[in-house]
This record gives C-alpha cells, sequence and structure tokens, in this order.
C-alpha cells in the first residue's frame, strides 16, 4: 500500500504533469471562449451561446495516459516497482485528480448559472443537457469521460510497452475493421436513421454508465497487457 | 555454503525471435561480494540483469533473489536497484527530481553520499535529463546506482561516456563504499582491464552461455603464457589445454590453462623459456574465441593463427 502511494509521489514530483497543464488548458480555453462571447453580444448577437471548451483538458488527459506510461514506466522499472503496484498508483492518482476537477467543473457550473452565465448567458461548464441533471450525476459524467480518455490512451500505451510496433499495427488494423464493418452493417440494412434518432434519446446518466463500463474493461484490459510489459 | 544465497539461477533460458539471449544457465552469487559480469556486446548480460530484477522475465527455468522470484514481487524488489545502460527518465525530469524520486523508493537511500557524488562528477543537477550528455546521464545511473545502498545492486556498463577521471572516481568510490556497506554488486562490463582490480568473482557470458565462474584471484593463477623457441615451448607445455597461440619465426608463444608449480617455473628458467601471467581481459577474450571456435563456426581463422 505505501508504495502505491509512493508512486502516486514519483507522478508528482513534476506538479506541472497533473496539475499545472491541465488548468493551465481550461484557464486558457475558459478566457477564450468568454472573450468570444463578449465580443458576439457587443456586436448585437443574440440567441443561445454554447462552449465546447471545457472539454479542452480532457483531450490532454488522452496525451497524459500514453505519456504516463511510455516515459514513465521504464523509470518504474528502475525504481524497482512492481507493474501492479506502478500501475495501481497511476490509476488512483489519476482518479483523484480527475475527480477534483469534475466537482471543480459542477462548482463552476453553478456559478456558470447563478451568474447568468458569466453576464453573457453563454453555457461553458453548465451544458444544459449535463446540468439538468443531479450533482452526482453531473459530477460522474465529468469523471467517466476523464478516466475514459486517460484509459484509451494508458491501454493504447501498454499495448505499445508490450507488443511495440507489431501491436499498434494490429491494434488499429483490428480496430479499424471492426468500425469498417459497423459502418457496412449499417449501410446495408438502412439502420443510419434509426441509430440517429436512438442517440438523440441518450441521457448523460446513460452516457455515464456505458462510459464506466467501456473505462472499467479498458482498465482491466490495459492492467492484463502491461504485467508482462518490458521497459 | 552456511549464509543465505543472494542470487540463485537455475537453468535459465531465454529467447528473442530467433537469438537464445540466454541458454540453460544456472549460477549462484553470495551476498556481500563484488561480481564482475563480462562479456561482449550481445552476450546476454543485460538480459540476465533484467531477468534477475523483475524487469523481463524468463522463457524456461527460475531465479531467485533472496530465496524469491523477484517478477511483480515488491518486497524482493525493494532490495534491488538495476539503471539500465539505456535507462529512460520522465521527459520533463530534471536531475534532482531523478533523485528525489530513487530516495521515495530506495529505503537505504544516502542522500549524503548522492550529494557527494554529484560534486565528484560534476553532475548539474538542475538541468533537464533529456538535455545531458551521454557522460552526464551515466553518471546520473552511477549516482542512483551507489546512493540507494540495495543490497544488490546492478551497473550495467555504468562508465559509457564517462572520461577517465569520471570512471575512476567511480571505481575508487565504489570501493570506499563497498568497504563501509557491503552488499552484492554485479558490475557489467565490457572494459575488462579496467575493473579487474574491484572484482571478488569472475562471471563470464558469451552466446547465453556461462564461460567462467570463478574467484578473481583463482583465476589470475589458471593460465599462463610460455614464450620462447618453438620446439621447447611445445616440449615444455606437453599435452596441456592451449587457449592461445602465436608464432613468429621459430618464437612461439602460447597461453596455455595450467596452474604452475616453483619446479615447472624452474624448469622454465632452465629452457630459457618466458613465462608471463595473463591478464583478466586476455583471459576472457581467449575464453570467448576459444567457445567460437567450439561451436566451429570459427574454426578455419584460428588454425590458420
Amino acid at each position: 500500500m505505501n508504495r502505491i502511494i509512493k508512486v502516486a509521489r514519483m507522478q508528482l514530483i513534476n506538479k506541472a504533469t497533473f496539475i499545472g497543464i491541465p488548468l493551465m488548458i481550461l484557464g486558457a480555453s475558459f478566457l477564450f471562449t468568454l472573450s468570444i462571447w463578449w465580443l458576439v453580444r457587443r456586436n448585437g448577437g443574440d440567441g443561445e451561446l454554447y462552449g465546447g471548451g471545457a472539454q479542452a483538458p480532457m483531450w490532454y488527459f488522452l496525451a497524459l495516459g500514453i505519456q504516463a506510461l511510455t516515459v514513465t514506466f521504464p523509470f518504474s522499472m528502475a525504481m524497482s516497482i512492481s507493474r501492479r503496484t506502478f500501475y495501481l498508483g497511476t490509476v488512483a492518482l489519476f482518479s483523484v485528480c480527475a475527480l477534483i476537477l469534475s466537482v471543480f467543473y459542477y462548482l463552476m457550473g453553478l456559478l456558470e448559472v447563478a451568474t447568468g452565465g458569466w453576464g453573457t448567458g453563454g453555457q461553458f461548464f453548465a451544458l444544459r443537457w449535463i446540468a439538468d441533471n443531479s450533482a452526482p450525476v453531473q459530477i460522474l459524467f465529468y469523471f467517466v469521460l476523464m478516466v475514459l480518455l486517460f484509459m484509451l490512451g494508458f491501454l493504447v500505451a501498454t499495448i505499445y510497452m508490450r507488443w511495440r510496433t507489431t501491436g499498434m499495427a494490429v491494434f488499429f488494423i483490428s480496430l479499424g475493421l471492426v468500425v469498417l464493418g459497423i459502418i457496412a452493417l449499417f449501410t446495408f440494412n438502412d439502420l443510419w436513421e434509426q441509430f440517429w434518432s436512438w442517440a438523440l434519446t441518450w441521457s448523460a446518466a446513460g452516457v455515464t454508465l456505458w462510459g464506466g463500463l467501456t473505462a472499467l474493461l479498458m482498465a482491466g484490459g490495459s492492467y492484463l497487457t502491461l504485467r508482462k510489459a518490458t521497459a | 555454503m552456511s549464509r543465505t544465497t543472494a542470487i540463485a539461477v537455475r537453468e535459465l533460458s531465454k529467447t528473442y525471435k530467433d537469438v537464445r539471449a540466454l541458454d540453460n544457465v544456472t549460477l549462484d552469487l553470495e551476498p556481500d561480494r563484488i561480481y564482475g559480469l563480462l562479456g561482449r556486446n550481445g552476450a546476454g548480460k543485460t538480459t540476465l540483469m533484467s531477468i534477475l530484477t523483475g524487469q523481463n522475465y524468463a522463457d524456461q527455468g527460475t531465479a531467485e533473489i533472496f530465496g524469491h522470484a523477484p517478477f511483480e514481487h515488491d518486497p524482493t524488489l525493494s532490495r534491488i536497484c538495476f539503471i539500465r545502460e539505456s535507462q529512460k527518465y520522465p521527459d520533463d525530469f530534471k536531475v534532482h527530481q531523478a533523485f528525489k524520486s530513487a530516495a521515495l523508493f530506495f529505503e537505504n537511500w544516502n542522500e549524503e553520499l548522492a550529494q557527494e557524488l554529484v560534486e565528484a562528477f560534476e553532475l548539474p543537477t538542475k538541468r533537464r535529463i533529456k538535455k545531458l550528455s551521454r557522460g552526464q546521464l551515466s553518471a546520473v545511473g552511477v549516482i542512483i546506482g551507489m546512493a540507494s545502498r540495495a543490497d544488490i545492486t546492478f551497473f550495467d556498463e555504468p562508465y559509457l561516456g564517462l572520461d577517465a577521471v569520471a570512471r575512476q572516481i567511480f571505481y575508487d568510490r565504489l570501493v570506499e563504499d563497498f568497504a563501509e556497506c557491503p552488499r552484492t554488486i554485479v558490475l557489467s562490463s565490457h572494459l575488462i582491464d579496467e575493473v579487474a582490480n574491484l572484482l571478488e568473482h569472475v562471471i563470464v557470458i558469451d552466446k547465453g552461455r556461462i564461460v567462467i565462474d570463478s574467484d578473481a584471484e583463482q583465476l589470475r593463477g589458471t593460465a599462463v603464457t610460455v614464450t620462447g623457441d618453438a620446439a621447447k615451448v611445445q616440449e615444455f607445455i606437453g599435452s596441456a589445454p592451449v587457449i592461445h597461440r602465436d608464432a613468429l619465426g621459430a618464437l612461439s608463444s602460447v597461453t596455455i590453462r595450467a596452474k604452475l608449480d616453483e619446479s615447472q617455473r624452474e624448469q622454465a628458467k632452465l629452457m630459457g623459456l618466458d613465462l608471463s601471467p595473463v591478464s583478466l581481459q586476455q583471459l576472457v577474450v581467449r575464453s570467448a574465441l576459444s567457445s567460437v571456435t567450439e561451436q566451429g563456426i570459427d574454426e578455419r581463422t584460428e588454425a590458420r593463427k
């Protein structure tokens, strides 16, 4: 247990990676969005204003998942840490960071509503589709999304660490084939209209549930892959 | 052997695609000694150390550290330190951050020693590891290895890129620190003469096989080079196993595997033959070469000599 916490501390030695950079990305995209909204309103634009900038740090988590592995894993081997301990420490640290950031999103959403969209009527944190849900669902939704992206990066990186280029080729070609197969299936059976109308019925809670399950599957997959990876 | 064995390896084999990196390796390493793991590039040194430290795994056989397989076993791993020759560090890490991290995981970490070594190697600790020269990078590995004071410490070609002064600092400090705090040290190297004086025990690996596993003192006396008139040399060496043969006209110089006693030495003198000791490096090089010939790959070139 002790060593798992030490792994988290090792990942945090460079505070920018897990804390500084995500906050910087979020701050920058938020300020950019606000400036644009302000310009829009100033020029007499009306109607609803949405901003997708809140997802910006989440994409960084994809890169973080890859980086935590390809760069830190070989170093953790030199620190005489077992793969299991490395995995648990890294995932635990990330989960804590993601949870804090999710709560922050939720609180910023409340503030956004209270201030009338920062005085511009825009929606950055409190997108209505999400903000209409209860607090736990909102927080969990953000959390699952972040973990999902991190795990995706983590899984791809473990496959690389274990099977290198061959692993990457097999993984992405298989993924391509599966996606192509699904598209073909939908196209031949004229299922697209049905699919889109079904997609519109998705709720934030449903996405959270299925996203959470996918993240768990990926977490299991990357753990099993990492168990025999070499630096 | 009353004390527990530090490292016990039994019939260990590992194959990478078509390369047999380790071939049926069996070894016992005692605690608190300095071992030399010698061999050519690609002989299997790093593979062996990776398996011993749980960073890699074998296809066959077992490796135990203090009686326990190291793979994925934290209590065992925490007693080992192994910095690779090509060790990767997190991209954004500065030198002092790598040391801070090592201090977290190695319980016996000696910060004072680390600082002394930083000064001795003139290492810029605020610089990013990515930006270090090859020699400075080696110094980071050497410092982590020494200051960790792990029960078993592996040094993987630790001198790469280090200048002569820095290498001497490493050898001197290693001996000093070993005296103060004995532990099992495995030094992998292909610069054999440079490390010869440090070693208490020598293991030579070639093409994944152990060709020498012997006490260093004993090994030094096991071979001798006899030089002089070709016919007399032949008469003197008799049927002793020949490791190497050089000829120049009527003169010949033959290295044999034999331990000479006083009377034999006296006899050589009377026959007008010169006896010279064989350096560890020569012995290793010759052993490696003769293991090549044994496999019949290089027989003709050897015969022509």
